[in-house]
C-alpha cells in the first residue's frame, strides 16, 4: 500500500509575454505515488521543466489545485511552502548548478544549513553522504576541479542530503557523455529502489527507461502515459 | 552559518581580484579622505577649548564707527580691562595684554620671541599650569616673567632650573624667571611664549591710560553664575559712559567662537572659518558617498554572476532573509577591509597632507573616539552600500537565474545610471572649484600692489638701533648688493597703525574716515618702489619735514578734484601739509581695497626695516654682506629677517588651502568615479559580448562597436556636466562674494572641466570597449 505524495488537479501555468497570454501547462493531472520514478518525456518547450519547477515549488501554477501529502500548496503562503519543500524536496539541474566558491564538503553541507542543521550533525550527515558516494578524497576540491560527471555525483549528494521524500532532476544527464549517463541513472534507480520518489526530465529514450512510469508533455497538455 | 558567509566572501573576493581591487580601493580612498578631513575638522573644532575656564573667558572687541560702516577691531583702549572689573559685577577678572616680540639673551643664547605683557589676572584667567613657581604670586615682582617650558629650555638648557635665573630682554632691561608655565596646545589662537607684566610695556606713556586710542587686547573672565546677556549689555555701554561723543563699544566674544567665527561685517559676526570647516564636512561625507555608491555599482553590476548562486541558493532552501544577511555580510567584510587599508594609506600620507595644511594632525589611534569613529565608518559603508546590492540580488527568481535567462534589469539599470551621473556631476563641480579658486587667488596675486614686492627683505628692529640707521644704510649700499633700506612702523603687508579724526579742505564728515599712519624714512618709497604721482618725496633731513605728509591716492581722491599737493590734514594740535601723492597700495586685506594712507617722515617709533636687494646678485650673497653689517653695528641681536613676497604668499594661506584640498578632492573624486566607471564598461562590454559578436559577424567595424559602447556613457557624463555647471556656479559665486576683489566667472571654466570629464569618462570606458571590440566573435557566439 502505497500513499500518494502528491496530486495535480487541472493544474495550470499561464505567462504573459507581451499582450499574448501563454499557455505553458494546460490542465495537468497528475498523481504522483510514494516510491515512484517518473520520466518526463517531450519536445524542448512542451513544459517539462515549468513542471518539475512548480512541482518543486520554485514557481507556481497559476490556476488548478496542487496537493502534496495532503497539504494544497496552492493556496499555501510562501513561508509555509518553504518550509515544506526543504523538507521533502531535493532538486539535480542539468547544469549542476554548484556553487563555485564552495568546495564539495561545502556544497553538500549548504542545504543543511538552511535547515539550521547543527554543526556536529552536518559533520555527520556530510560524511555519509561523501562515503556513500565514494567521494571522501574529493571533499576539498572545487566545482571547476571535477569532471562533469563527478559534478552531477555532488549535485545528487547535495540534493539529496536533506533527506528528501522526493526528487527533482531537470535533465540530470544532458551534459553528460554516455559512460557517465550510465552511471547517474543506475544510481537514480539505486535510489528509487531505495525509497526516494523520484521525477525527471528527459530527452532520451533510454534514461526514460529508467523510470518506472514515462509521461509525455507537448504543448503543455499530458499526451500520453 | 556566519562563518560560512565569510568564507564565502573571502573566496569570492580572491576570485575576482580585480574586483575586489576597484572595490576595495575605491572604498579605501574613499574612507582615507574623509578621515583626513574629519582629522582636519576635529582639530578646527578644538580650538581654544583646552582651558579649564573655557565657558567663561571672553575675548573682548570693539566696534566703531567710519563714514557710516561698522567695523570691528580687537584692540581696546587700555583703561577698558580695569574698568570693566570695577564696573560690571558679573566680570570677576580682566586683563590687558598686547602680542609682542622680543629678544632674550641669556650668556651665549639669544633668541627672539613672541609673547604676551598682560595683567597678572592673564595667568588666572587662561588657568596657566605652573612647573616652576606658583600662579598666585608670579606677578608680584614688577620685573617677573613667565616663560613657556620651551622657552625655558631653549634659553637654560634641558635640565637645568628657570626659576630665579635672569634674562635680558631687547638688549637694555633684565628680567626675573619668576615661573614655568606648561607648553600651550597647538590648537590656541593666541600662541605665546612668555608672559611678562604689562607695567613694562612702555612705560608710563599717557595714551596708554586714556580712551581714544586702542592697542590692547581685552581679556575678561565672568563668574560662573553671571548671565551672559546682561554682563554683554553692560559691557556694550561702558565705553559710552567713559569717554564723549564715541559711538565706539566693545562687546563680549567667547574665546571658543574666537578661532571659527570671528569674520565681522557692520559689527556682527557673520561667520568665519566655520564656514569652511562646514563645507569640508559637507564634502567628506560626499566623497565617502561617492565611494559607496561605487560599491554598489560594481555589486548590482557583478548581479549576472551571482544571480546563479542566488538560484541555487533559493533551491536549496535559503530564505531571502538569508541572502540578504550574507551580501550584507560580504560589503561589510569588504568595508572593513578597505577601512584597514585607508588606515594604512592615512599613516603613510598624514604627513604630506600636514604640510598642506599646515598643522601638527596625528591618526591617534589610541584614541578611543578614533577607533570608534572608524569602526562606524566601516559599518556605515558597508550597511550603506551593501543594502541595495543585498536586496537587488536577493530578489531574482530561481527558475529564471537558473534556466540562464537573462536578469530583468529595468530598475536597476535606471539606478546605476543615475549613480554614475551622481558621481560625475560632483566630480565635475570639484574641477570646476578648483579651477576657480586658483583663478581667484592668481587673480589677487597679481594684482598691481603698489610696490614691488621682490628681492625685498624685512628685519625687525629695536629703538636703539634707529640713531644708527643712517650709517648702516650706507654701509649696506657700500657692499654693493644692496640698493637702498628703509624703516618702518608697521610691516608693509599688515594694516599698522590708524587713527580718524583728521579734517581738511574739501571733505566732508572727514573726521570719520579711517586713515593708516605710516612713519617712514627718506628713502621709503624708493625702497620698495611705491610711486609718487604727484608732488615730492621726503627731503633728506627729518627737520625740514616735520609738517609734511605724502598721501595714498585713495586720500587725495577725498579731497576732491584739485590737486591735493598744499592742502592741510588736521587733528587737534597736529597741522600737516601735503607735499605728495603715493599710488595707492595693497596691505591688510589683499582681496580688499586698502584704507587711505598717511606717510610722515618720522623714523622714531619705528620697527622695521626694510632692505632692498640689487638686481642680480645671488641672494645668499646680499644675505652674507647684510648679514656682516648688522652683526658689526646691532652685535646683540641675532640676524633675522623675512622675505616679503613669502610673507605676502602666506596671505593666501586661507585660499591656498581650499584650492589645494579642492584639487585634492577633485582628482580622488575622479579617480574613485573612474574605477567605477571602469568596472562598469567591463560589465556593459561583457553583457553585450553576444551583441557584439552578432555585430561583427554582420559586418560591424571596430571603431563602430567602441563607439556604441562608449555612447551610453557619454551621455552620462553629458548629463552630469549639465548638472553640476548650475551647481558648481551658484557656490562658487557664494564663495567670491567674500572678495571685494574677485574674478568673474567666465564660461569657458565650465567648458574646460566639461571636456576634462570626458576625456577621462571616455579613456577609462574605451580601454573595456575596444578590448570587447577586438574580441573574436567565434568565442562569444559559442552558447555553453
Amino acid at each position: 500500500m502505497t500513499n500518494t505524495l502528491l496530486s495535480l488537479n487541472e493544474a495550470t501555468r499561464t505567462v504573459n509575454s507581451g499582450s499574448n497570454k501563454v499557455t505553458l501547462l494546460d490542465n495537468i493531472d497528475l498523481q504522483v505515488k510514494e516510491g515512484e520514478f517518473i520520466s518526463l518525456m517531450g519536445p524542448s518547450g512542451s513544459g517539462k521543466s515549468t513542471l518539475l519547477n512548480c512541482i518543486g515549488m520554485l514557481d507556481s501554477f497559476t490556476d488548478g489545485g496542487y496537493t502534496f501529502l495532503g497539504e494544497p500548496v496552492h493556496s499555501m503562503k510562501e513561508k509555509n511552502r518553504s518550509k515544506l519543500y526543504k523538507e521533502y524536496i531535493g532538486f539535480v539541474f542539468q547544469a549542476y548548478h554548484l556553487i563555485d566558491e564552495l568546495n564539495v564538503w561545502e556544497n553538500i553541507e549548504t542545504p543543511l544549513l538552511y535547515k539550521n542543521v547543527k554543526s556536529s550533525e552536518r559533520k555527520a550527515m556530510v560524511a555519509d553522504m561523501l562515503d556513500r558516494f565514494n567521494i571522501v578524497g574529493k571533499k576539498d576540491l572545487f566545482p571547476q576541479q571535477l569532471s562533469g560527471g563527478q559534478q552531477q555525483l555532488v549535485g545528487i549528494a547535495r540534493a539529496l542530503i536533506g533527506q528528501p521524500k522526493l526528487i527533482l532532476a531537470d535533465e540530470p544527464t544532458g551534459n553528460l557523455n554516455s559512460k557517465q549517463s550510465t552511471e547517474i541513472m543506475e544510481l537514480f534507480s539505486q535510489l528509487n529502489k531505495e525509497g526516494v520518489t523520484i521525477i525527471q526530465a528527459t530527452h532520451s529514450e533510454k534514461n526514460a527507461s529508467y523510470g518506472s512510469r514515462i509521461i509525455n508533455l507537448l504543448d503543455g497538455k499530458i499526451v500520453s502515459e | 552559518m556566519f562563518l560560512n558567509y565569510i568564507k564565502i566572501a573571502f573566496r569570492t573576493l580572491l576570485k575576482n581580484k580585480g574586483y575586489s581591487f576597484l572595490n576595495i580601493f575605491g572604498l579605501a580612498i574613499g574612507i582615507t579622505c574623509a578621515s583626513l578631513i574629519f582629522l582636519w575638522v576635529e582639530d578646527e573644532l578644538s580650538f581654544n577649548k583646552n582651558f579649564d575656564k573655557q565657558d567663561q573667558v571672553y575675548y573682548v572687541p570693539t566696534n566703531q564707527n567710519y563714514e557710516g560702516e561698522w567695523r570691528t577691531f580687537y584692540s581696546t583702549p587700555g583703561p577698558l580691562a580695569q574698568d570693566m572689573l570695577n564696573d560690571i559685577p558679573g566680570i570677576v577678572k580682566a586683563t590687558r595684554s598686547s602680542l609682542e616680540e622680543r629678544l632674550f639673551v641669556v650668556g651665549d643664547n639669544s633668541i627672539t620671541r613672541s609673547g604676551r605683557y598682560a595683567d597678572a589676572d592673564f595667568l588666572e584667567i587662561f588657568s596657566l599650569k605652573f612647573v616652576e613657581g606658583n600662579r598666585e604670586d608670579a606677578f608680584v615682582n614688577p620685573e617677573a616673567i613667565v616663560l613657556t617650558q620651551e622657552t625655558a629650555e631653549q634659553l637654560f638648557g634641558k635640565d637645568e632650573k628657570a626659576l630665579g635665573k635672569v634674562v635680558r630682554v631687547s638688549n637694555k632691561d633684565n628680567y626675573l624667571v619668576t615661573g614655568v608655565i606648561e607648553n600651550l596646545p597647538n590648537n590656541v589662537s593666541f600662541p605665546f611664549n612668555w608672559v611678562a607684566p604689562f607695567e613694562r610695556y612702555r612705560d608710563g606713556a599717557e595714551w596708554m591710560t586714556e580712551y581714544g586710542s586702542n592697542f590692547s587686547d581685552t581679556f575678561v573672565e565672568l563668574a560662573p553664575e553671571a548671565n551672559f546677556e546682561t554682563v554683554d549689555t553692560q559691557v556694550r555701554a561702558l565705553i559710552g559712559t567713559k569717554e564723549e561723543n564715541t559711538d565706539d563699544y566693545a562687546f563680549l566674544h567667547t574665546i571658543k567662537d574666537w578661532h571659527l567665527r570671528s569674520k565681522f561685517e557692520g559689527g556682527e559676526i557673520v561667520g568665519g572659518r566655520i564656514t569652511y570647516v562646514r563645507l569640508f564636512t559637507i564634502i567628506a561625507f560626499v566623497i565617502l558617498l561617492i565611494a559607496c555608491i561605487n560599491f554598489m555599482n560594481l555589486s548590482t553590476a557583478r548581479s549576472e554572476k551571482r544571480a546563479n548562486e542566488v538560484g541555487v541558493r533559493k533551491a536549496m532552501g535559503s530564505g531571502r532573509g538569508r541572502l540578504i544577511t550574507q551580501f550584507i555580510s560580504e560589503a561589510l567584510i569588504l568595508s572593513i577591509i578597505a577601512t584597514v587599508f585607508s588606515v594604512v594609506m592615512l599613516a603613510i600620507l598624514l604627513p604630506q597632507f600636514n604640510l598642506i595644511i599646515d598643522k601638527n594632525l596625528t591618526l591617534g589611534l589610541a584614541n578611543p573616539m578614533h577607533i570608534l569613529s572608524l569602526i562606524t565608518v566601516a559599518i556605515v559603508c558597508g550597511l550603506l552600500a551593501g543594502l541595495y546590492p543585498a536586496f537587488y540580488l536577493s530578489s531574482f527568481k530561481p527558475v529564471e537565474v537558473l534556466k540562464g535567462l537573462k536578469v530583468t534589469e529595468g530598475s536597476a539599470t535606471l539606478i546605476r545610471k543615475g549613480l554614475v551621473v551622481g558621481q560625475f556631476t560632483i566630480s565635475i563641480v570639484f574641477i570646476i572649484v578648483t579651477i576657480l579658486v586658483y583663478q581667484q587667488i592668481q587673480f589677487a596675486k597679481n594684482r598691481d600692489l603698489g610696490y614691488n614686492k621682490d628681492q625685498l627683505l624685512s628685519m625687525r628692529i629695536d629703538l636703539d638701533f634707529i640713531p644708527k640707521f643712517n650709517v648702516v644704510q650706507q654701509e649696506l649700499i657700500r657692499t654693493g648688493s644692496v640698493d637702498n633700506a628703509t624703516l618702518c612702523n608697521s610691516s608693509l603687508l599688515s594694516g599698522g597703525n590708524n587713527g580718524s579724526g583728521f579734517s581738511w579742505k574739501g571733505g566732508t564728515d572727514t573726521e570719520d574716515v579711517l586713515i593708516s599712519f605710516r612713519n617712514v624714512t627718506q628713502s621709503f618709497f624708493d625702497t620698495t618702489g611705491m610711486e609718487i604721482i604727484e608732488g615730492r618725496g621726503f627731503s633728506e633731513t627729518v627737520e625740514a619735514d616735520s609738517t609734511s605728509v605724502l598721501i595714498s591716492e585713495s586720500l587725495a581722491k577725498m579731497m576732491g578734484n584739485e590737486s591735493p599737493i598744499g592742502n592741510i590734514i588736521s587733528r587737534g594740535d597736529d597741522v600737516l601739509e601735503v607735499v605728495g601723492v603715493v599710488k595707492d597700495y595693497v596691505y591688510g586685506d589683499m582681496f580688499d581695497a586698502s584704507d587711505p594712507v598717511l606717510f610722515m617722515h618720522f623714523p622714531s617709533y619705528t620697527r622695521y626695516m626694510f632692505i632692498k636687494t640689487k638686481a642680480g646678485v645671488p641672494i645668499n650673497e646680499a644675505l652674507s654682506d647684510i648679514e656682516a653689517v648688522m652683526k658689526t653695528h646691532n652685535p646683540a641681536f641675532p640676524f633675522e629677517y623675512s622675505f616679503i613676497d613669502e610673507a605676502f604668499n602666506e596671505k593666501f594661506k586661507n585660499e591656498q588651502l581650499v584650492g589645494e584640498l579642492s584639487q585634492i578632492f577633485a582628482i580622488l573624486a575622479i579617480l574613485i568615479s573612474c574605477l567605477g566607471l571602469f568596472g562598469l564598461a567591463a560589465y556593459t562590454a561583457q553583457q553585450r559580448r553576444k551583441e557584439i559578436g552578432v555585430r561583427k559577424v554582420l559586418g560591424a567595424s571596430v571603431s563602430g562597436i567602441v563607439k556604441l559602447l562608449s555612447q551610453d556613457f557619454l551621455k552620462l557624463v553629458l548629463i552630469s556636466i549639465v548638472l553640476a555647471i548650475p551647481i558648481a556656479w551658484y557656490f562658487m559665486q557664494d564663495w567670491l562674494q567674500d572678495y571685494a576683489y574677485r574674478i568673474e566667472i567666465n564660461w569657458w571654466v565650465f567648458i574646460i572641466a566639461g571636456v576634462v570629464a570626458i576625456l577621462i569618462a571616455m579613456v577609462t570606458v574605451s580601454f573595456q570597449a575596444i578590448k570587447a571590440a577586438i574580441a573574436n566573435p567565434a568565442d562569444s557566439l559559442k552558447t555553453e
